[in-house]
């Protein structure tokens, strides 16, 4: 039998059909193998030996390259292609409200520099929320400041009891709980004012800062809002204190941040940069702890001196991710939340 | 508020090389925010903003003063060329003063801290010169005849608003200021009605008609028109807590009343009468026909403050010459002295006495007032920045744990395909309702903007169910099947009864709501639970699973967040490694409510199954329909045990 044959044909075989049809052909009942081996009647005694084990070699060897035919064929049928470019397994993806992050950073930021993040009443007494910070009863300040009132009967000494419409009544608890300073707080909170527009949600978000110690100036009150702005805002970021009036603090300040966009110069490509118009973006408002606020809070004025901010979450989110729609805040819409 | 005024104006006053756009610059980092400057006709109109404490500089001279103490820090020249303030008083007042007279009479003189007025005869009415009638359009206010430009002049130029009245129309030449009576009416000059409150300023004329709600708006029957012959020219300070009220109250709001109602200075009556008496003789051909009428009962004393030099250093962190500290102040008009020597060190041994400028009394109080004058004029640019020093102060570690613990949730169930959400903390009455709660036992807004947001919630459970039917329609392109959302927040638990109320609890909760099924649901409460160690399987009584409720195919579920907090473990209980064999067994049950008898559920399998000391752990392998093949670990941490063993427990089930 001419090897080179059986081997050429069994090596051509492409499926495994094919090669069951060798197999008989050559291993079957009736095949070639068997019919050598019939005729082994007309080979002479002497060889018959010899001729025998030829054959069953022969046999064996078609054996094997059937079988080795058969695993290449099987496993060529199985090789489908593969696209490694489709995506992984799927795990789920849920999401964390924007708020709950830039609350979480701005901890974290505060944190690193020895402040303390409290949590204190979102509902309070009027003087919490007005008294305490040298805004007393009747106070046009107070008009500014427009405030959720609770259906309830007042308290006979603290006023009405009111949503809070700012965090800085945490800055009268605070001294009350510390009693003597050093203070370094970082309060934030929900707060609330009846207005309900595109710029503005009934209810919002504030972080209060609070320093207090013996010897704390306007020169620390600009490092902190440096250090702020360049962590929160990025590298570079620079803040400036524009004069202004709050009941509770004296000096007072606003708080302009350099804007990103155009770098603090008002023009972005030679043209007016859309985001600032002026190179500055206002944050909010800062001071230094009014003395009768001091007072207020039992901590010596003439001994002790200190800073505070409140700013908005919101704004802070809006400045630095241009999420600029803040009715979706609190929607609920999941188009909104499952971005983040 | 804002006031506008132009540059020529302000050069009118004020003697400077600084351009319109050095000025705008250099006055919003120091002083008044300029926030606008626009270029109309050969002039400029600054658009300035006045803080609430600083109606002083609501005006042309005001500006001037400012002006004169800022530039000259950027090394621009500012100097007042004339003072107006000085220039004009009383006896510039010349002319025949007996032709007219008026019978004033002021009921309760707190009502006006300064009275004045004077009559001048024969005005001409017609249109104002050119200058005045441009500056005031350009202002932002209506150009209307000389007289009336007149007192609009007049309070842009000195931030004193000024009235005028037709001298014939005011019946037997009599003023009578009083408090309004309640209910008691007045035609405005914008030709409206008004009902008093009570307790407004008023004036009456002889006949006892109202001619003036006073520093808000002038009477219609006494008001200047084209045959106006005589005016009255009339110029008051009042009590700005009374201005405001009625402001207030009625809803009727003028220029002149949002400076009156912040309080001005009752010494600036003086020059911005003579200097409208110049202007209406001027402009209008008048002559002056009475004597001056002033009743000024309270002239205010000089203020003073003594303070010490070193208190500027020590509150802005830098020393400022003490020469720069005087120049800064008397720029801004007040005056500088040497105060008494106190104390033995330096820091507190030299101090300067400050008098305060008449326009500055409302604002100035402390010595802060002062350090804020100087700190802005010098410039908070200048200032350097440096952190405070770092100090330990503890965080009581229940605020702490708070916070560390919302995070760690929060992160946990987004990693699960969780969306949290944030929702007002305010509900409606129908969402309550739904829930089968009280609204009336819930804290109510008084003045809610909407019946919305008009509680607030005692469960985060109805927010989170509308979050669910809102969401419904949306396509998101998260394609996990379903909604599934949290929300950690605070519901608030009323204190008190009726009569005598505390503050509400603020207890933090932890809401979940998903429209997938119970089983999704029970998993995450499971999962939340294992992630904090709390073994809540063995701890049955002391921390059970929370109760799932079901709304129209919804699951929720609310758990007080402290409570999570309090049973966390934050390494779980160990269990030492042994080597014996664990043994495997699989057992169906066939689970049935069956009424008669009782029951047969996982639990109590688990409940029978857990008598063997042996049982590790039972897991569940698959449930067709009621046919329940539960897997079940066997193993002693002391020997082997055998297959015997094992099988005999689980017989026992």
């Amino acid at each position: 039998m001419d090897q080179k044959k059986y081997e050429l044909e069994i090596n051509s075989a492409k499926t495994l059909d094919e090669l069951s049809q060798l197999e008989i052909k050559y291993l079957g009942r009736n095949g070639q193998i068997n019919k050598l081996l019939s005729e082994i009647k007309n080979v002479p005694n002497e060889e018959k030996r010899e001729y025998g084990q030829k054959v069953n070699l022969l046999k064996t060897e078609i054996k094997k390259y059937i079988e080795i035919r058969k695993l290449i064929v099987s496993k060529e049928k199985s090789e489908v292609f593969f696209d490694k470019t489709l995506p992984g397994k799927a795990y789920p993806k849920g999401s964390i409200h924007i708020v709950s992050y830039a609350i979480e950073e701005i901890t974290k930021i505060f944190e690193k520099i020895g402040f303390i993040r409290v949590s204190y009443p979102e509902v309070d007494w009027e003087y919490g929320a007005f008294e305490s910070l040298n805004m007393p009863s009747g106070h046009p300040a107070r008009d500014d400041v427009e405030t959720s009132f609770i259906d309830v009967p007042a308290h006979p000494n603290l006023g009405k009891m009111v949503l809070t419409p700012h965090t800085s009544n945490g800055q009268n608890r605070e001294m009350k709980r510390v009693k003597t300073p050093p203070i370094r707080m970082i309060n934030i909170s929900k707060c609330y004012r009846p207005n309900w527009d595109p710029t503005h949600t009934p209810m919002f978000h504030q972080f209060e800062g609070l320093c207090v110690d013996s010897d704390i100036s306007i020169v620390n009150l600009r490092g902190t809002l440096d250090y702020f702005a360049e962590k929160y805002f990025g590298k570079g970021t620079k803040t400036r204190l524009r004069p202004h009036h709050f009941q509770f603090t004296e000096p007072s300040f606003e708080v302009d941040i350099s804007c990103n966009n155009c770098g603090g110069i008002g023009k972005y490509k030679g043209e007016k940069c859309r985001v600032c118009k002026s190179g500055w973006l206002e944050l909010g408002g800062t001071g230094m702890v009014h003395p009768n606020v001091l007072r207020e809070g039992g901590i010596d004025p003439s001994a002790n001196s200190g800073w505070a901010f409140g700013f908005g979450i919101e704004r802070v989110i809006m400045m630095k991710y241009g999420l600029d729609d803040i009715r979706n805040y609190y929607s609920g819409d999941i188009r909104f939340l499952e971005q983040f | 508020m804002n006031i506008k005024i132009t540059h020529n104006w302000l050069l009118d006053y004020l003697d400077t090389d600084a351009t319109p756009d050095q000025i705008r610059e250099y006055l919003s980092l120091c002083g008044p925010s300029v926030e606008n400057v626009e270029k109309v006709g050969d002039d400029y109109v600054f658009d300035i903003e006045v803080i609430s404490n600083r109606i002083d500089y609501a005006s042309v001279i005001g500006m001037a003063q400012e002006a004169q103490a800022i530039l000259p820090m950027f090394g621009k020249k500012a100097k007042f060329r004339e003072n107006s303030l000085e220039k004009y008083n009383f006896k510039n007042i010349v002319g025949n003063k007996n032709l007219c007279s008026l019978q004033v009479k002021i009921i309760n003189p707190t009502l006006c801290s300064r009275f004045t007025a004077i009559v001048i005869e024969n005005v001409r009415i017609g249109p104002s010169p050119k200058f005045i009638s441009e500056r005031l359009v350009a202002c932002g206010i209506k150009s209307i005849n000389n007289v009336v430009d007149t007192s609009n002049y007049l309070m842009l130029a000195l931030g004193q608003p000024v009235h005028t009245f037709d001298y014939d129309q005011i019946k037997g030449a009599t003023m009578i200021m009083r408090e309004s009576k309640k209910g008691e009416k007045i035609i405005t000059l914008d030709k409206k009605e008004v009902t008093l409150p009570g307790g407004d300023i008023v004036m009456e004329d002889g006949s006892g008609r109202l001619i003036d709600l006073c520093g808000i708006m002038g009477g219609l029957n006494s008001s200047i028109n084209e045959k106006t012959k005589n005016v009255v020219v009339f110029v008051q300070t009042y009590d700005k807590v009374r201005i405001r009220r009625t402001t207030m109250a009625t809803g009727v709001r003028t220029i002149a009343s949002t400076f009156f109602e912040k309080g001005l200075d009752p010494e600036r009556v003086e020059p911005t009468l003579v200097y409208g008496v110049e202007l209406l003789e001027k402009y209008a051909q008048g002559k002056i026909a009475s004597k001056i009428y002033d009743i000024y009962p309270k002239k205010q004393g000089k203020k003073l403050l003594v303070m010490s030099y070193g208190l500027f250093g020590k509150k802005i962190g830098i020393e400022i010459p003490k020469k720069k500290i005087v120049s800064i102040l008397t720029n801004l008009g007040f005056g500088v002295s040497d105060g008494p020597k106190q104390g033995q060190t330096l820091l507190e041994g030299l101090t300067l006495q400050v008098s305060v400028p008449s326009w500055r009394v409302n604002d100035i109080n402390i010595p802060e007032d002062i350090i804020e004058e100087v700190a802005r004029v010098y410039g908070y640019h200048n200032i350097p920045s440096k952190l405070q020093p770092a100090v330990y102060v503890e965080q009581p570690k229940e605020m702490e744990n708070l916070f560390v613990f919302q995070n760690r949730i929060k992160t946990f169930l987004k990693h699960l395909g969780l969306n949290e959400v944030i929702n007002y903390s305010m509900i409606s009455e129908d969402q309550i309702k739904e829930f089968n709660l009280d609204p009336k036992k819930h804290l109510r807004l008084s003045n809610s903007l909407s019946k919305d947001i008009e509680y607030l919630r005692m469960s985060l459970l109805p927010s989170l169910l509308k979050n669910i039917k809102e969401n419904s329609g949306k396509t998101k392109y998260n394609s996990a099947p379903g909604l599934r959302l949290f929300e950690i927040a605070k519901v608030y638990i009323p204190v008190g009864n009726k009569n005598i109320c505390s503050l509400p609890q603020e207890i933090y909760r932890l809401g979940i709501a998903v429209n997938t099924d119970y089983s999704d649901l029970k998993g995450i409460i499971e999962a939340i639970y294992k992630e904090l160690n709390i073994n809540f399987e063995e701890n049955k009584n002391i921390f059970p699973l929370p109760e799932i409720i079901e709304k129209s195919g919804n699951y929720m579920v609310e758990v007080d967040f402290q409570s999570l907090i309090d049973n966390c473990q934050l390494v779980p209980k160990y269990k030492s490694l042994h080597p014996y064999a664990i043994i495997k067994l699989d057992k169906t049950f066939e689970v049935r409510a069956d009424i008669k008898t009782a029951p047969t559920t996982y639990a109590g399998i688990k409940q029978k199954a857990l008598k063997s000391k042996l049982l590790q752990n039972i897991e569940v392998v698959t449930l067709y329909k009621n046919k329940l093949t539960l897997r079940f670990y066997y193993s002693s941490p002391e020997k082997n045990i055998t297959e015997e063993e094992a099988k005999d427990a689980l017989n026992k089930v």
